[in-house]
């Protein structure tokens, strides 16, 4: 009882790194941009936030901070796919090993370490609730181990519908990434909403990042991120685009996750274990592809 | 008056215009001082063969391209088109060929797309109104005398319904220069007679109108005016009832021979009553398992082009590549000379003696950044009489690619071009030169005039007339009724999947194939075969 109870906890918790980037790169490639660099601004956030957070000793900054550095990314980001006509896929691969390379840079020349870096008063993200709702039968570690970004990404997920039907930016998005002529005739400029696209899911994987290393943690790693971003991708394109399949999709990878963890500490070679999310993903999109070609055989 | 309020006017003696407007793409002089005025409340066609210089005019008319001298005259002033949105503030709203609709997003939302109405529903957040939209759209529907249902994704709706959400999108915003490239092309001739209803009475609300198409008697039906534009030129402008049809083909093809397809109408052989082709019973579904073909059974005799006539989207396309053994097909049979063919492959069925010519010569027909001589002996590579041990013979590519070039007068430069250089025309007569090689019985051709100008639709014609005088047929699929009733023996009509109709050569009428196009799908008793 009480095991199920915390493998639902570790499930939530991480689930939201994955949740928080898949919103991002859902919303994008509705805008008609696969973005493949999730994982860039992930790992750059999750940075960014030990650094600001040991500062500042504010967590609320610090998130903050993630926020504009995964926009800020996703801007540069995106203007080389809509003004300098970059190939989406390329330019998202080398963002992915430029992100990477710079942090490994910035580790050793700045902070002289190599790897791993700690810093003094990092402030973790608080739990909404106190202590005390763990008590609380069935929910109880769900509750207590919530953080205000894990209740931003879900109430994101339960607006996001609503908001791509229902707000001129997100039926303009929705024609962008359908039919970028069409809004182009309609007298749009449809390179400037596909940017917000992009910006957005910068954002979203920068607080992804944050979250990843501020939740529980609080140090940075170079493999922190450890491919969530692609984990990510794979999560919208598995639910075909719609937030709430795609969240249950993270949920899904979020639990392997967690039983992972659970696995290794009984006993069986973690490296192993390890590879199961990613081996789940493979055969998740796998048997998508196959199901949609039986369909067309039919 | 301010040209940034546009509007009906009727004082004004031009609502848009051009002054001797030129403009060149490197050595092509693709506009040569054209002038032309559009009256409020006129209808304005403006009629020539491809590459004529129709399409540039248009393009600088709604501000895509700026010309290299001359205006466009805008309520009797000139006035500098920077970009497209400027032209749409302007009133100038264009309708293309391939509408501008996202597929994804239902009618509604295409049709408030970049002007949606909003409301606020607290401080400065405000949302989409759709009910206010919907209120604005049943009164567009009702101005337009149709039922729409506004909330169906625009990709299921029907063609026509498509077109009149793109025009009532222009209305909406208050467009009343409407420029409409070849608008009745996708539709049925009911479809037609109805859009040209609208279209003249939007001219009775004072709107503009320029039409441009290749088909004279919707000009003369439907059109005040109409201009001729030929290499460039306007070459003739006068009000219809002053140039009757004989006297515009004149002015369109300067001295090239007059209309070829009425010819050799006499001279088609009567076909032999050998059926070589049949097909029983063909089922297939798309991809969304909704029936794109249902029970179809057609017999083709050697000696006869069979026409496949619907409204676009009904089947016609799946059952050519049903025919061609590029779509797979749940059930039935195809046979030529009583061997079955259903369940093999698109090589089986070119081995068995068919060619196919694709709708989609950019895509499916040509490889068009491959050289010319490529995509003439495409197919016909592993020929040993191409190869040279393990390497193309190519002296023999090139001599055979000459000849089959030669053989249905194809123009080009030199053998190594890319096939994008060749002309709308030449580059569908490499597609014929290329399949005809082979020497299939049977030719599965679907649109082969579609892009291509009169001199080059002839010469298509010639060639399908040719291959069944020399024993072969042909199965052909057009959405130029004309075209079918000018070259088929017998026209097939599908709609919505199944066969609806048959119809002979002698009873074939642009109404009887209409009527039949329009015909629901169930439970219909097959028309006279």
């Amino acid at each position: 009882m009480t095991l199920a109870a915390q493998i639902l906890a570790t499930t939530i918790i991480l689930t939201t790194p994955i949740l928080l980037a898949a919103i991002g790169g859902l919303v994008n490639r509705q805008g008609g941009i696969v973005n493949i660099a999730l994982e860039a601004k992930m790992i750059a956030g999750a940075f960014i936030a030990i650094v600001v957070s040991s500062a500042t000793g504010s967590w609320l900054l610090a998130v903050f901070a993630s926020a504009a550095l995964g926009g800020a990314i996703g801007y540069v980001f995106s203007l080389t796919i809509t003004r300098a006509n970059a190939n989406m896929i390329i330019a998202g691969l080398g963002l992915n090993i430029l992100v990477a390379g710079l942090l490994g840079f910035l580790l050793s020349r700045v902070y002289g370490t190599s790897g791993t870096l700690r810093l003094p008063d990092v402030h973790l993200l608080p739990k909404i609730f106190p202590e005390s709702v763990s008590d609380v039968p069935l929910i109880g570690p769900v509750l207590a181990a919530l953080d205000p970004l894990t209740l931003f990404a879900w109430l994101a997920v339960a607006a996001l519908p609503f908001l791509l039907a229902n707000t001129r930016l997100g039926l303009r998005l929705r024609a962008a990434g359908n039919a970028p002529q069409v809004v182009r005739s309609v007298g749009l400029r449809e390179k400037s909403i596909q940017d917000f696209g992009t910006v957005f899911a910068g954002i979203f994987s920068g607080l992804a990042g944050a979250h990843l290393s501020l939740a529980s943690i609080g140090l940075f790693n170079e493999g922190l991120s450890a491919g969530r971003g692609f984990i990510a991708l794979a999560a919208f394109y598995f639910a075909r685009n719609r937030p709430v399949g795609t969240a249950l999709v993270c949920l899904f990878f979020g639990f392997l996750d967690a039983s992972q963890i659970r696995l290794q500490t009984a006993g069986l070679p973690p490296k192993l274990i390890g590879t199961l999310p990613y081996l789940m993903v493979i055969l998740g999109l796998c048997l998508a592809a196959w199901n949609t070609k039986r369909k067309l055989q039919a | 008056m301010s040209p940034e309020h546009p509007r009906t006017d009727r004082s004004v003696s031009t609502r848009i215009g051009a002054r001797d407007i030129s403009k060149n793409y490197g050595l092509v002089q693709a506009n040569h001082g054209v002038s032309f005025n559009v009256t409020p409340g006129q209808i304005h066609a403006v009629v020539g063969e491809n590459g004529a210089g129709k399409s540039t005019l248009m393009r600088i008319l709604q501000g895509l391209e700026r010309p290299d001298s001359g205006t466009v005259i805008l309520n009797d002033e000139p006035v500098q088109l920077r970009d497209p949105q400027q032209a749409i503030r302007l009133g100038i709203g264009m309708v293309h060929q391939e509408f501008m609709l996202a597929p994804e997003l239902t009618l509604l939302e295409n049709l408030v797309l970049g002007d949606e109405p909003m409301r606020t529903i607290a401080g400065p957040i405000a949302i989409v109104d759709w009910k206010k939209a919907l209120t604005e759209a049943r009164a567009l529907e009702k101005r337009a005398g149709v039922a729409i249902d506004w909330n169906r994704p625009t990709a299921t709706a029907p063609v026509h319904i498509q077109q009149y959400v793109e025009i009532l999108r222009l209305l909406r915003r208050g467009n009343d220069v409407l420029i409409l490239d070849e608008p009745t092309a996708v539709l049925a001739p009911q479809q037609v007679s109805k859009l040209i209803a609208l279209l003249k009475q939007l001219r009775d609300q004072g709107a503009s109108i320029i039409f441009i198409s290749h088909k004279l008697h919707e000009v003369v039906a439907l059109a005040d005016h109409v201009t001729i534009m030929r290499r460039g030129k306007a070459v003739a402008s006068a009000s219809v009832d002053e140039l009757d049809i004989a006297a515009m083909t004149r002015h369109i093809m300067g001295d090239a021979p007059a209309d070829p397809s009425e010819q050799a109408r006499a001279a088609v052989v009567l076909p032999d009553a050998r059926r070589i082709l049949r097909v029983e019973g063909l089922c297939a579904v798309t991809v969304d398992r909704s029936q794109a073909l249902n029970n179809i059974s057609m017999d083709v005799c050697l000696g006869e082009i069979v026409g496949i006539a619907g409204v676009a989207g009904n089947g016609q396309e799946e059952l050519m590549e049903c025919l061609a053994g590029l779509r797979s097909m749940s059930s039935g049979s195809i046979s030529l000379n009583g061997a079955e063919l259903a369940g093999k492959e698109n090589m089986d069925f070119r081995r068995a003696g068919i060619g196919y010519v694709s709708p989609d010569r950019a895509h499916e027909g040509l490889a068009r950044l491959a050289s010319i001589a490529d995509n003439v002996m495409a197919g016909s590579q592993h020929a040993p009489a191409f190869l040279k041990g393990p390497f193309r013979n190519l002296p023999a590519v090139g001599r055979a690619a000459r000849q089959r070039l030669a053989n249905l007068d194809v123009r080009y430069g030199a053998l190594s071009d890319p096939v994008s250089s060749l002309s709308g025309g030449n580059q569908q007569k490499l597609v014929f030169a290329r399949e005809t090689a082979s020497k299939p019985q049977v030719l599965i051709v679907s649109q082969p005039t579609r892009g291509v100008d009169l001199n080059g639709i002839a010469a298509i014609h010639a060639i399908l007339r040719q291959h069944c005088e020399g024993g072969g047929c042909v199965v052909l699929a057009s959405e130029e009724l004309d075209e079918l009733i000018a070259l088929c023996d017998r026209i097939l009509v599908l709609s919505e999947g199944r066969m609806v109709g048959a119809v002979r050569n002698e009873d074939a009428t642009p109404e009887t194939i209409g009527k039949l196009m329009l015909a629901s799908g169930d439970g219909l008793e097959m028309a006279h075969v």
